[in-house]
Formats: structure tokens, C-alpha cells, sequence
């Protein structure tokens, strides 16, 4: 297990690597260093920059110099933003994380109890109408579901803020729990837009895994030992049936930075979507190179943390050696 | 025990309540009537606060709050002469000889790190705004200034190189003074980038407190303010990707106050909500499409389309100006006869221009050799389409409902049109680059065309405000003549408007709309008075009266 | 019988058949555009007018710019199905070739390719097309159906390599092989139609994601240029009049859903018809 860990870690580090690797050349053989093209830093940052990244030097120099420098954890300068490229990164992603991991909360709450009462109601109408309702929602585009959340509970209905993180008067900072409450308030439907749209997928492997499980000989013997069908759904089939939950896990990762990309957008959200897409627009390609890198980063930590939680989950995959991963 | 049980589960719940209700505490801080906490709402953000260096409207706004100028215009808009003029950093003037303007400081005025205000900042000031490192596109408006001088550190001498009717107006409106002491050391060629500008530190009724980029600006009042205490205690300009989103936030009720409603639908919902009042004043803004004269990227060559005046003279003919205006404006708008705001007073709709007729237009095209050739519904002369690009910011909606509506008047006409929509910041680089064929752009006016027009249509804008490097003498000489007899009217007037004409007869771009605003602020504000050429400039005196204070205007920083 | 086995296999499914019926609407009206809208895609009707509520004479209404929206949707469903089928065609394309290649070769080859997946894999989608958008500006609508396909192949041909990888070692292939047929020979022939199954059901699903990355893109302001009618770049010109015309957005992203779920419900059921080793659940 642990040799496994160990390469897959590595595998990983290789896998950032050439992302960071291709897109810093990509980037440079486009629009060239940030001191030149289309939108140049002023002279006085371009000597302090020039100094880390060599931007006089040939190119596998700057390349080399590019990589030192995120050894110590600089990444450049934005002109856009007016500060060291590391900082406003290290700014957003929390944004992004705690969108994220809210929204795979609702996702995993809402698509276990969705799948859990299809699946008791296999076949039925109960059944067959849920699926059909959780179908189109996975199927609308996340921005438009976005969209019409946002005219309906915040310009209509005023029950939710429209937009932002928090009220930047009363709670510049979360230093309350007036403030907390204020900051959760706004993450609702921002969370709420990603969850549904990713609860309906989870609710359909959930209601097929429990479905397969419920066959299987183990719950025809607690069935028969008497026990309630509510437990013996709960308790019996439920743990086995969570597995596919875990691989979810790590697919979800990419979806939801791109559906973060989006939201951030609709919703005004801080994070590292809105970032990269502002810095795009902007042209200000050190913070693009800067977040390619990071959410590649992301992702590929997710995937190896999906991985060994899927090995610890499933004893019949620690036995097995290999390559290991899907 | 059956009794212990149910007694810790309200223990519990009666300490949760209480921890719930200490953290539902909300700060409770100012009272008074130096309160107030106004939002306002906008779809621009400044590039740097630093006056000489940012055309921006919004940046005006903010820098109106910081900064001061010698004297400032009256509520009539008079920019003749000096008696409509109020004092604000000089306490009065004198001319000693027709073209010497002598100003004596108020010793009250401070700078907010608490150095006193003197004449040398003035005489810094005025060499900063014409300094070509500094490239200023203010630098134009003070041609007639031959020299500033300090008598002593309360005194200041402007001299002029002619008489001329607004020679006041000159002097003062353009510049706001700077703090010599703070930007002496600050290379010219690096005032765009300069710190200072992220962070500045002004004399004016309110002092620089933060700039979250892409966020917030806010600005908290100096209460030691030698002209009077501002009653708003704290402003705060809040950034939305765009103008329409801004107006979003205030009928959400996040934000207080926006600029320009635009839209008869926006304007509908604002009167209709009870919470709002609407404030008509008269527009300072008008949009066009500007052609390039020049090559992209290169000033030294014709364009290869918008070289050929004729066929300039056809995109203008070929443009239902009437129509396109009713759908994005409905009667919040006219069409303006020239490079006009309503705000001027040479606005007249007698001034001749060039008239909405398709069928002349189509027979200029065909004469000047562009023809469908290929049946593909696009004209084209030598093997080259008839097509260009039109640039223009996502920031306005405005702007890109015109894109998309003239990119079908183009069509019909034969002319295939793409657009260009980037960013704010990306489109003023290029539009100050020439690196466009065609642009969309709004200018909002000073208040007097003798300042604004040759910044934007003589080669004094070159390389600033005159995007399309427009350069007709004859055009020069009418507007240096209209200048010099501002005060006939009828003279003026008359040269104004031969100059306007000139002008329109070579279409260097399509006059599309010239605003009526209504700006929108929340009842809670009182004695809410909106100057039409910069609606904030009367800021310090709006106020929020004790009994209509809200929580967030309590909020002490 | 066993001709008829997939069929019913196929209409089990309660979603499969309506599924259908939508995917024909769409492509028949997509294709048929020209005699199906009332009104060019470009026309403004009457600029002085706009925002036309549903009518009898605008079936869905007029957008802000005085279009009929009914007509758009029909011109744009050739432009949001075609975008999707084409990026699809070339993702199924090359993530097949790559999967067959890294499946039949194995050693090296396969553990090539493979990280190069893996690489793919890890930068998200959209984050690679605005990238692409912003450096190179201008580009053609071609070109960014093209990338929009060549940054989606990655998980088809990890699905088409494992199915590889398990034929390789059937009887048929050893026959093939012993006969002297060549490896090229050898996977077109032989392997690739035994592979067929997950492909199509993997190209069904790839449109539905392939149309709404275009959407995205298009609300970003990244996709379909103007005039040319889109899905999404109609639901990006009409949300701001959401207030006040909430047709303009809505149809468009109601015809997206429809069409994805769609997809998405034939592909569930293909993915049962074709392959009768898998439960129905």
C-alpha cells in the first residue's frame, strides 16, 4: 500500500510538472514575457521581476529560473491586480475550496437521499419521476441553472443576496458569528447551483450501486433474520453501497472547477475561477500561467486522494497490487 | 433519572440560544449627523488616482472627493469669466494685467499626512500636467498658460498667453493640485504605475482609506475639512462587471446610488420602487463609432478602408441613427448633429450633417468600386471583402446592444462587420494604441466644448484622446476662432458650428447618442444635489438626516 | 430474435424512446432551418418593438434586438448540435485511435500515452479553451471546434483501451494474427468493432458535454461570434433582460437541457442495448 502511495504521489508530481512545463511555453511562445507584449508591467516592476525570472534570458533559462522561483513560492506579478501573483492566488483559492466543499456536501446529502428513495421505490412511479426530474437538472447548463436561481430567490423573492461573498460593510471580515451566518448566507446559492446539478449524477450511481447491493447474499440473510427493510437498507446495504461515492469523489473535481468558473462568474464569488477567467480577459498571463498550474495541481491531488480512499474503502483492492488507479 | 434528562436538554438549548443571540450582536457605533455609509454602485473601475494620468469619468468621481481645485464652477455652469466661479483651494483671486491671474491660497488648506497646502504644489502641479513624460491628456486644455509662478507660499501667478473668454476656466477647472512634496521624487515617466496612485493622499473633504482591485474603493471624511465637514462619513464605490449589474445592486438594495440608470426599463423599475429617488439632469455623455484614419499599429500609413472618406461618408449614410437610438434608449437620448453632449450650449439640431438615406449610400459604395462580386451579400473590390472590426469594452451593455444592432445596418449595406468585446482595461490600451479598425466609445464632456472638442478631434490629442488621429486645419482654425470669441455668443456660435459641419462633412465617425441621465440615490439621503458635468462633484454636502439612519450607515471604521 | 434482442433492450428503458423523439425533433428542425423559421436568423424585425412577449406570430417572442426567437433556436440548433456532433467526431476519433494504439502496443506505447492522458486530464476544459481564445485572437469557429474536440478525447480512449486490452487476449485476434494480418489490420478489422459498444455510448454522452462547454464558452463571451446564432450565446445577449423578457434566455437554455437529457437518456440506454452482460437496473 504504502509503495503504491508512494508512486502514485510521484506520478503525480510528474503529472503538475509537465502541466507547468507545457503551459509556460505556451504562454511565452504566444505573447512573450511580461515585460514585452501586449500589456507590460511598468518599468519599475519589470526590474525587480527581471531580476527572479530573467526575462532578458533565452528561453530555457527563463524556463529554468520560472521553476526556481516556485520553489520559493513566487509566481510573478499581475498588473491587473496590482500584486504579487501568489498573494491573490493564495487569496482565492480558500474562496473556491470552501464553494467546493460545500457544494459536494449538498451534492453527496442530496444524491444519497434522492438515490436511497429511488431505490426503495425501484420501478415505481416514485421512482421514475425522480430520475426524470434529477436527468434534466444534470443536463442544464450549470451558468443558466445559475442564472435562474439568482433572478428567482434574489430579485424576486429577496430571499438570498444576489451575489458576493459577504456584506461588505457590516462583515468586511468573518470575525462574528453574525458574520459567519452573513458568509454562509451568501454561499447558499452559489453551493446550492453546483450541488443539484452534480447531486442528480451522484443519485443515479447511488440508486444503481444500493440496487446491486440489495441483491447480493448478505442482505437476503439480514432479511431474513427479521430485520426491518429500513435497516437493512441503512445499515447493511448502505456501506457497501458508498464506494461509488468515493470515486465520485475524485471525478468531481474537475467538473467543479469548471462549474466553479462559471458560478464564480454568475455569483460574483471571489474564488480561483473568477480569477483566471478575469486574468484571461485581461490578458495578464502571469496570473493564468499561475492558476493552470494550481488547479492542475488540485485536481491531480484529488484524483490520489479519491484513489486511496477508494483502497482503504475496498479491502479487495489492497490486496491487489500493480499499477494501481483506474 | 427521568427528571436530569429533559432539564440539561434546556440548559442546552437556553445556552445555545444565548451564545446565538451575543453573536447575532451587530456593531452599533456612529450617531449623529456625521453619519451615513453611502454605496455607490458602478460598472467602470479607476486605473490609478492620479489625475493627470486617467481620462476615466470614475476616476474623476473619486479624485473630485481627494483632491482640490483652485476654484470651482458654479451651479449655473457659467465657464465665462470668473464671477460664477466658487473658491476652493484659492480663497480669491485678482487679475493684475489682462493676462496675469493672481490667486492667494487658503492657509486653512491641508494636506491629510497634515503638510500645509502652498503655492509651490500649484506651480508643481501645473508643470506635472504639461509635462510630456507625464503625457497628460489634459496637457491640450492648458496650452494657453505660459507660465505659473509663486509669489510666496500662499500666492500663485498664472500667465497667460492671450486674452481669452474662458482663460479662468482654463486655469482651474482642468487640474487638481497635487502634493508636490509627496510626487517630486516619483519619475515623470512612471506616473501611470505610480504607488502614490494606488494610495493617495489628497486635501479635498475626504481622505483615501482603501482599494480592494476589482472590488471597492472606499473614502472616509476628514472631519478637520476647512470648507465644512462632509455629513457622509464613509463612501464606498463597489465594482460590477458592468453597468447594468450595478444598477442590479441597487435595487437590491446593496448599493445606494448609481450614476446613469441607461434604459427606460431600468429607470421604470427604479421609479417604481419606494425605496429610490430618480434625479434627471442633463447628459454629459455622447457615444460614436470611431474610424481609424491611421493604420493599426501604424500612424504613419492610411487605413486601408477608413482612409477613403467616401466611404466613411457611406457607413454614416448607411446608419438609421433615429431608430437604433429608440431601441436601446428609448427617450432617455437624441441623436446628437456632431460630437456634441447635450450638456454644451452649442447643441443645436440645425447643424447640418450627413442624413440617413441607404439608397445614396449604396450608390457611393458601388461608385467607389466596392461591389458583391461573389453574390455572398458582402461588397468587395479586389478580391478584399468590405469588412473591419469593431472594438468595444463587455463592461457596457449599452455599447454592445449598438454593436449588435449596427452589425446588422452594416449587413444590409453590404459592410460584414465582427466584433471586438474586451476587457475595460484591454480596450483603452488599444484604443490609445490605434491598434483598432473601428471603436465604440462614450466620452463624457467637460462642461465647455473649448477644452474637450480639440482634445479629441485636433492633433493636440494625438497619441491621447484622438483615437482615429482625425486632423482636418480647417476644423483647427473654427474651433481656435470659436475659443477666442466665447464671449459673443453669436460669433461663437457661428464658428462653432462651421467647425461642427466641417467636421461631419468628413465623418470621421457616426454620431450615434447623446445621453438625458437620471441618476438614482436612495430617499435616505437628503439635499442630494447632482452637478451635470461630474454628478459627485457636490458630494460633501448630501447627507443622511439622524432619524433615517440604517445599520450600515452606524458602522464607525 | 437476436437482431431484435438490442432493440427491446433499448426501448425498456421508460426515457429511451422520448429520448429519441426529442434528438429527431431537433436534428430534423436543424436541418430543415430554412423551412422551419419564419424569419432569418439576423433579421431584426423592428428595432422600435423589441422584447415581443410569446405570440402567434413569434411563437417563442422577439429578443432584445427585435429577433424572432423561435427562428434562432432553429438556426442555432444546426449551430450547437453541429459544434457538438463535429468536436465529438474528433474526440471519439483520436481518443480511439490512442486508446486502440496504447491497448493493443501495451509497454511503452501504452504507458506514453497513458501519462499523456493523465496530463490532459488534469487541466480542466474550459480553463484550456479560454487560454486558447485569449492567446490567439480571432481564431476561426473551425479552429476552436476543433480544440474544443482535441481536449476531450481523453476519457474515451482510456474506456476504449481497456476494452482493447481485454480482446486483445480472445481467440479471434490470435487467429487474425496467425493468419498474418498486420496490427493495423488486426484492430480495425477485428478488435475495434468488438469495441464498438462503449465508443458510441461514450460518443452519445460526449455531445451532451461537448454542447454545454460551447454554451459556457458563449456566455463568456469566448464562443460563437455574433450574429451567428448559438444556444448559448443567446442565452449570454438575453439574460440581462431577464427582468423584463425572460424568453430570450429561457427557450434557448430549455432547448440545451432538453437536448442534453436527451442524450443523455439514449445514451443510458444504448449503453444496456449493446452490452448484454450489464444488469438493468
Amino acid at each position: 500500500m504504502a509503495a503504491w502511495l508512494v508512486r502514485r504521489l510521484v506520478a503525480s508530481m510528474a503529472i503538475v510538472f509537465a502541466v507547468v512545463t507545457i503551459t509556460f511555453f505556451v504562454v511565452h511562445l504566444a505573447q512573450g514575457t511580461p515585460c514585452g507584449g501586449e500589456r507590460p508591467l511598468p518599468p519599475d516592476v519589470c526590474e525587480r521581476e527581471r531580476a527572479v525570472f530573467g526575462y532578458d534570458k533565452p528561453l530555457p533559462v527563463q524556463y529554468v529560473k520560472y521553476l526556481a522561483a516556485l520553489l520559493h513560492g513566487k509566481m510573478g506579478y499581475s498588473f491587473g491586480l496590482h500584486r504579487p501573483v501568489a498573494d491573490a492566488l493564495a487569496d482565492a483559492i480558500p474562496n473556491t475550496f470552501i464553494l467546493a466543499l460545500a457544494a459536494l456536501l449538498i451534492d453527496f446529502a442530496l444524491g444519497l437521499a434522492l438515490g436511497i428513495y429511488q431505490a426503495a421505490r425501484a420501478g415505481r412511479f416514485g421512482d421514475v419521476a425522480a430520475g426524470n426530474v434529477a436527468l434534466l437538472i444534470n443536463s442544464m447548463p450549470v451558468f443558466w441553472l445559475g442564472l435562474v436561481l439568482l433572478l428567482v430567490f434574489a430579485q424576486w423573492l429577496r430571499w438570498f443576496p444576489a451575489g458576493g461573498p459577504h456584506n461588505p460593510i457590516l462583515c468586511p471580515r468573518v470575525d462574528s458569528l453574525y458574520c459567519l451566518l452573513d458568509f454562509l448566507w451568501h454561499l447558499t446559492l452559489p453551493a446550492l447551483t453546483l450541488g443539484l446539478v452534480g447531486a442528480a449524477s451522484t443519485a443515479r450511481y447511488q440508486r444503481a450501486a444500493i440496487l446491486e447491493v440489495v441483491r447480493q447474499d448478505y442482505v437476503r440473510t439480514a432479511r431474513a433474520k427479521g430485520l426491518r427493510e429500513q435497516r437493512v437498507l441503512l445499515v447493511h446495504a448502505l456501506r457497501n453501497a458508498l464506494l461509488p461515492i468515493i470515486t465520485l469523489f475524485g471525478l468531481a473535481f474537475p467538473f467543479l472547477f469548471t462549474g466553479a468558473v462559471l458560478i464564480e462568474t454568475v455569483f460574483a464569488w471571489p474564488g480561483m475561477g473568477r480569477l483566471a477567467v478575469n486574468a484571461i480577459f485581461q490578458r495578464d498571463y502571469p496570473v493564468v500561467t499561475g492558476a493552470a498550474l494550481l488547479t492542475s495541481a488540485m485536481v491531480v491531488l484529488g484524483n490520489l486522494l479519491a484513489d486511496a480512499l477508494y483502497a482503504v474503502a475496498d479491502p479487495r483492492i489492497r490486496v491487489r497490487g500493480g499499477e494501481g488507479g483506474p | 433519572m427521568p427528571t436530569a434528562r429533559p432539564r440539561a436538554g434546556l440548559t442546552c438549548a437556553a445556552l445555545a440560544c444565548l451564545i446565538l443571540v451575543a453573536g447575532c450582536e451587530r456593531p452599533v457605533g456612529c450617531t449623529g449627523e456625521y453619519c451615513g455609509t453611502m454605496v455607490i454602485a458602478s460598472g467602470g473601475e479607476p486605473d490609478i488616482l492620479l489625475p493627470p494620468v486617467s481620462e476615466f469619468s470614475i476616476t474623476r468621481d473619486v479624485t473630485d472627493q481627494l483632491f482640490l481645485k483652485l476654484a470651482d464652477l458654479g451651479a449655473s455652469g457659467n465657464t465665462i469669466g470668473d464671477e460664477d466661479f466658487l473658491p476652493q483651494l484659492a480663497q480669491r483671486w485678482e487679475w493684475d494685467t489682462p493676462t496675469t491671474l493672481v490667486f492667494h491660497l487658503d492657509p486653512r488648506a491641508r494636506w491629510q499626512d497634515g503638510q500645509a497646502v502652498t503655492a509651490a504644489d500649484v506651480a508643481f502641479t501645473y508643470d506635472a500636467y504639461t509635462d510630456t513624460l507625464v503625457n497628460s491628456s489634459f496637457r491640450s486644455s492648458l496650452r494657453q498658460i505660459a507660465a505659473v509662478t509663486t509669489r510666496d507660499s500662499l500666492t500663485v501667478v498664472f500667465r497667460f498667453r492671450r486674452r481669452y473668454p474662458e482663460m479662468f476656466y482654463d486655469a482651474v477647472y482642468h487640474q487638481r493640485i497635487l502634493p508636490a512634496h509627496l510626487l517630486r521624487e516619483v519619475p515623470r515617466d512612471q506616473w501611470r504605475s505610480a504607488a502614490f496612485g494606488r494610495a493617495p493622499v489628497g486635501d479635498g473633504p475626504y481622505r483615501f482609506v482603501a482599494w480592494k482591485a476589482g472590488e471597492s474603493i472606499e473614502l472616509g471624511a476628514d472631519s478637520t475639512f476647512f470648507l465644512g465637514r462632509p455629513h457622509l462619513r464613509r463612501v464606498i464605490w463597489r465594482f460590477t462587471p458592468d453597468q447594468q449589474g450595478a444598477v442590479t445592486q441597487l435595487i437590491t438594495g446593496d448599493a445606494d446610488a448609481v450614476e446613469v440608470l441607461v434604459t427606460p426599463d431600468n429607470v421604470q423599475r427604479a421609479r417604481a420602487d419606494s425605496a429610490l429617488a430618480t434625479y434627471p439632469y442633463r447628459g454629459s455623455a455622447y457615444g460614436y463609432v470611431g474610424f481609424n484614419l491611421a493604420a493599426p499599429g501604424d500612424s504613419t500609413k492610411p487605413h486601408p478602408l477608413f482612409g477613403d472618406r467616401d466611404l466613411r461618408r457611406a457607413l454614416v449614410m448607411a446608419t438609421d441613427r433615429e431608430r437604433v437610438l429608440r431601441n436601446v434608449f428609448g427617450d432617455l437620448a437624441k441623436v446628437p448633429p456632431g460630437p456634441l453632449s447635450q450638456l454644451w450650449w452649442i447643441w443645436d439640431p440645425e447643424i447640418r450633417e450627413l442624413p440617413y438615406d441607404s439608397g445614396q449610400a449604396a450608390r457611393l459604395l458601388t461608385r467607389t468600386g466596392w461591389t458583391d462580386s461573389d453574390g455572398d451579400g458582402i461588397r468587395d473590390k479586389d478580391g478584399r471583402p468590405l469588412a473591419f472590426r469593431l472594438l468595444l469594452p463587455t463592461t457596457s451593455a449599452v455599447r454592445r446592444q449598438y454593436a449588435r444592432l449596427l452589425q446588422e445596418q452594416f449587413r444590409i449595406a453590404g459592410v460584414e462587420v465582427q466584433l471586438d468585446e474586451v476587457d475595460f482595461s484591454l480596450y483603452n490600451e488599444r484604443a490609445r494604441a490605434g491598434r483598432f479598425d473601428a471603436l465604440l466609445n462614450v466620452w463624457n464632456t467637460d462642461p465647455t466644448p473649448s477644452s474637450g472638442f480639440p482634445q479629441t478631434w485636433t492633433p493636440a490629442g494625438f497619441g491621447r484622446s484622438n483615437y482615429g488621429r482625425y486632423d482636418n486645419p480647417e476644423v483647427d482654425r473654427l474651433v481656435d476662432q470659436a475659443v477666442a470669441s466665447a464671449a459673443n455668443r453669436d460669433q461663437a456660435r457661428r464658428a462653432w458650428r462651421a467647425a461642427v459641419e466641417t467636421l461631419n462633412r468628413d465623418a470621421p465617425g457616426i454620431f450615434l447618442f447623446a445621453t438625458s441621465n437620471v441618476a438614482a440615490v436612495h430617499k435616505r439621503i437628503a439635499d442630494v444635489t447632482i452637478r451635470p458635468d461630474s454628478w459627485l462633484a457636490l458630494l460633501r454636502t448630501w447627507r443622511i438626516p439622524a432619524d433615517r439612519l440604517t445599520d450600515r450607515d452606524r458602522v464607525e471604521r | 430474435m437476436r437482431a431484435t434482442a438490442p432493440g427491446r433492450r433499448f426501448f425498456r428503458h421508460p426515457t429511451a424512446g422520448p429520448g429519441l423523439f426529442v434528438l429527431t425533433f431537433f436534428v430534423t428542425i436543424a436541418i430543415a432551418a430554412p423551412f422551419v423559421a419564419p424569419y432569418p436568423p439576423y433579421y431584426q424585425i423592428d428595432i422600435e418593438h423589441p422584447n415581443h412577449p410569446p405570440s402567434a406570430q413569434f411563437l417563442l417572442g422577439t429578443d432584445p434586438l427585435s429577433r424572432d426567437v423561435w427562428s434562432r433556436v432553429v438556426y442555432g440548433a444546426r449551430v450547437s448540435l453541429g459544434i457538438g456532433a463535429v468536436a465529438m467526431l474528433v474526440a471519439v476519433t483520436v481518443g480511439t485511435a490512442v486508446g486502440a494504439v496504447a491497448g493493443y502496443f501495451r509497454r511503452w506505447v501504452d504507458t506514453a500515452l497513458m501519462r499523456l492522458v493523465d496530463v490532459g486530464l488534469a487541466m480542466p476544459r474550459i480553463f484550456v479553451l479560454l487560454m486558447a481564445v485569449a492567446l490567439w485572437e480571432h481564431i476561426a469557429l473551425w479552429v476552436l471546434v476543433l480544440l474544443i474536440g482535441l481536449t476531450g478525447w481523453f476519457g474515451t480512449s482510456r474506456l476504449v483501451r481497456a476494452e482493447v486490452l481485454s480482446l486483445r487476449e480472445r481467440e479471434f485476434v490470435a487467429a487474425a494474427r496467425a493468419l498474418g494480418a498486420g496490427a493495423g489490420r488486426v484492430i480495425f478489422r477485428h478488435v475495434l468493432p468488438n469495441a464498438a459498444a462503449p465508443i458510441i455510448v461514450s460518443a452519445a454522452l460526449g455531445i451532451g458535454h461537448m454542447m454545454l462547454l460551447e454554451a459556457g464558452l458563449s456566455f463568456l463571451g469566448m464562443g460563437v461570434p455574433s450574429p451567428t446564432p448559438s444556444w448559448g450565446n443567446m442565452i449570454a445577449d438575453g439574460w440581462h433582460k431577464m427582468a423584463v423578457a425572460w424568453w430570450s434566455a429561457t427557450f434557448p437554455g430549455l432547448a440545451i437541457s432538453l437536448v442534453v437529457m436527451a442524450l443523455n437518456a439514449v445514451g443510458d440506454a444504448l449503453r444496456d442495448a449493446l452490452d448484454p452482460r450489464r444488469e438493468t437496473v
